[in-house]
């Protein structure tokens, strides 16, 4: 089925923010139902959480240096309207290094994995952790999780977000997204 | 697993913070809202055992309207949500409606230790291997349904609320037969 793909103009914007307590950036996207936080998470906080669970250490380093976001979406429209908003992550693409590419999705990350790698309680966590890779929202609902992007800590790249409204397809572009350093480059 | 215990001692409060970032702090509280669910879906029955060891099966609330809750303690809008939560069922405890926390995928002293600082009234259910989430039209953390109390799945929430909102428990207190 084609469908009409609709730029955000007009009402889209971004802004960078940056938490003066702990360092971390922050970039908030919105358009006319949607609000898209991505918050940049270190990778000694994804160690620090699968270290808590069976998970063996190439995972762990696998998961800690993929770029993860602490992601929220959520649907800003109005109750009273017609404002139902989709999301397929599979959707989204990034631009790194020249190259454009889909966002890790946590089904072939689980798929990927042996029983010595995760064991299932672990695999809840990443299972129920990361970012849910399609869903709908009415408005007043939101969802939480993390997003990854498989570039090493540091990089910088631009990330094309894709949702529909009501069957429509929109789209816009959050640039120059920076993925957390590793510990060995904070000062 | 090589090299790795399977639990280590890192404080609850500090994978609190960890995880959390202050990613939802500060966000202005918008309409609190419930999706009414459309046709008649059928809530998928359970028997889960609470952190007290009672066993507590969702058909056997039949007549009366059921908030089911699903969450974690990592997660931070289910962390958010349990104080109006508690707040909510402190509320309508005595008016025949039932609330719900089914936790997913953690053991008791985890939640126990969790709930010094959160605590709740309200029974906590156990799905440590997640079977029953799996059962249900769940995508992400946290989410609440409102059964009716003929069985069906009346609203559903997806992520954090105000539960102890006045017109939110209105319209639970309206599936009353």
């Amino acid at each position: 089925m084609a469908l009409l793909v609709l730029p955000a103009l007009g009402t889209a914007g971004v802004k960078r923010s940056t938490n003066e307590e702990n360092g971390l950036k922050k970039w908030h996207f919105t358009d006319s139902i949607i609000a898209i936080e991505l918050v940049q998470r270190l990778p000694d906080q994804t160690r620090a959480l699968l270290m808590n669970h069976n998970f063996s250490r190439e995972v762990i380093e696998q998961m800690a240096l993929s770029c993860m976001f602490q992601t929220i979406i959520r649907n800003t429209g109005e109750s009273s309207g017609d404002n139902r908003l989709s999301i397929d992550l599979s959707d989204w693409r990034m631009q790194f290094a020249g190259k454009e590419g889909p966002v890790m999705m946590k089904e072939p990350l689980l798929d990927s994995w042996s029983d010595t790698d995760a064991d299932a309680a672990a695999r809840l966590v990443v299972r129920w952790g990361m970012f849910p890779s399609q869903q709908d929202y009415q408005p007043g609902d939101y969802n939480w999780g993390l997003t990854a992007y498989g570039i090493p800590p540091g990089s910088r790249f631009d990330l094309q977000v894709t949702w529909q409204e009501n069957g429509v397809l929109h789209q816009g572009t959050i640039k120059n997204i920076e993925c957390a350093p590793d510990v060995d480059k904070l000062k | 697993m090589p090299g790795l215990p399977a639990r280590l001692p890192v404080p609850v409060w500090l994978l609190i913070l960890l995880l959390a970032g202050c990613a939802v702090c500060g966000h202005a509280r918008a309409e609190q809202t419930l999706t009414p669910v459309p046709g008649k879906v059928l809530a998928p029955d359970f028997t889960l055992i609470d952190t007290n060891g009672k066993q507590h099966r969702l058909s056997d609330y039949r007549g009366k309207p059921v908030i089911i809750n699903f969450w974690t303690t990592w997660c931070p809008p289910c962390r958010e949500e349990l104080p109006s939560m508690n707040r909510a069922w402190h509320t309508i405890r005595e008016e025949g409606v039932v609330m719900l926390a089914i936790n997913m995928g953690e053991d008791e002293d985890t939640i126990f230790i969790f709930s010094a600082d959160y605590p709740t009234d309200f029974p906590i259910l156990m799905d440590q291997s997640g079977e029953v989430i799996e059962q249900w039209p769940v995508k992400g953390l946290p989410t609440t349904y409102v059964v009716a109390p003929d069985g069906r799945i009346a609203y559903r929430a997806i992520g954090s609320r105000e539960w102890d909102d006045a017109g939110l428990l209105d319209k639970i207190r309206a599936l009353r037969q």
